[in-house]
């Protein structure tokens, strides 16, 4: 199918000059349309000027107007990108991204720090001050320890000393 | 029975500066407790001695000690018992 509409195109292109029928292409060329340039491949250019023996600087032109009509045609998508975003349009979405990101912070700090908060350990704001502080005093860490080991052997000797019997019979009286 | 730790804890009490003292078990629950000490103080003290055991699980039971400008209180765990003195410091 592809190949029959291309031949029919050329077909069309040399017999008829460029007029608009059914075949030929919607998107028309603006260059050969102001020039007045049959619309034609750029090889027939070259060859019809061959044939016709023209001066240089025609072949000239043709060949400029060629490469006039291809950087035309031509859509170059790399360009256009680099072309959107200069470098301060960088800087400003740097600073459009960051303003978001801390109003999204500020808006679930409850909610994040539930998910970042791992450890028993916060973040002070004044380490030193808790690191200058005394230790504690020795008196008090041996008071501690003849307390607990007492308190230890202490408990070791409670034990339940049953007067009485654990299982009181009722009703058998009777 | 009880009487043995019922006299440790009055021998503590009646240390210098020492104003009370209670016991818990690893539950939190109150064993005694002796001077100007809640019972219902024996459940904090058990929790904050656990959470204290969690910042460095390999190393020996520490020992806390919570301050204010006159009063101090000592807590250490061992094995399943916690005990906590109050002291009042004199500065």
């Amino acid at each position: 199918m592809g190949c029959c509409y291309s031949f029919f195109c050329n077909d069309d292109s040399s017999s008829q000059a460029g007029e608009p029928t059914e075949r030929t292409h919607l998107l028309v060329n603006p260059v050969s349309i102001n020039t007045t340039v049959v619309h034609a491949n750029s090889e027939d250019y070259i060859f019809r000027n061959a044939n016709t023996l023209p001066k240089k600087t025609d072949e000239q032109s043709a060949l400029n107007r060629i490469l006039q009509e291809t950087a035309t045609n031509v859509i170059d998508v790399a360009a256009l990108d680099s072309h959107n975003l200069q470098h301060h349009e960088y800087l400003e979405r740097m600073k459009h991204y960051n303003v978001k990101v801390q109003q999204v912070m500020g808006n679930n700090r409850n909610a994040l720090s539930y998910k970042v908060k791992l450890s028993l350990l916060q973040d002070i704001p004044m380490p030193e001050k808790v690191m200058m502080s005394e230790p504690i005093n020795p008196e008090d860490i041996k008071l501690i320890n003849s307390f607990l080991s007492s308190a230890v052997a202490s408990i070791q000797d409670i034990k339940v000393e049953h007067k009485e019997n654990l299982v009181e019979p009722f009703g058998i009286n009777c | 029975m009880e009487k043995h730790l019922n006299r440790v804890m009055e021998e503590i009490t009646n240390q210098p500066g020492v104003y009370g003292c209670v016991l818990s078990d690893h539950q939190g629950l109150c064993l005694g407790a002796h001077g100007q000490a809640s019972t219902e103080s024996s459940g904090v003290i058990t929790a904050l001695a656990e959470q204290a055991l969690k910042l460095e699980p390999k190393s020996v039971m520490p020992i806390i000690s919570l301050e204010n400008d006159n009063r101090q209180l000592i807590i250490r765990r061992h094995g399943v018992l916690t005990c906590g003195i109050y002291k009042s410091v004199c500065n």
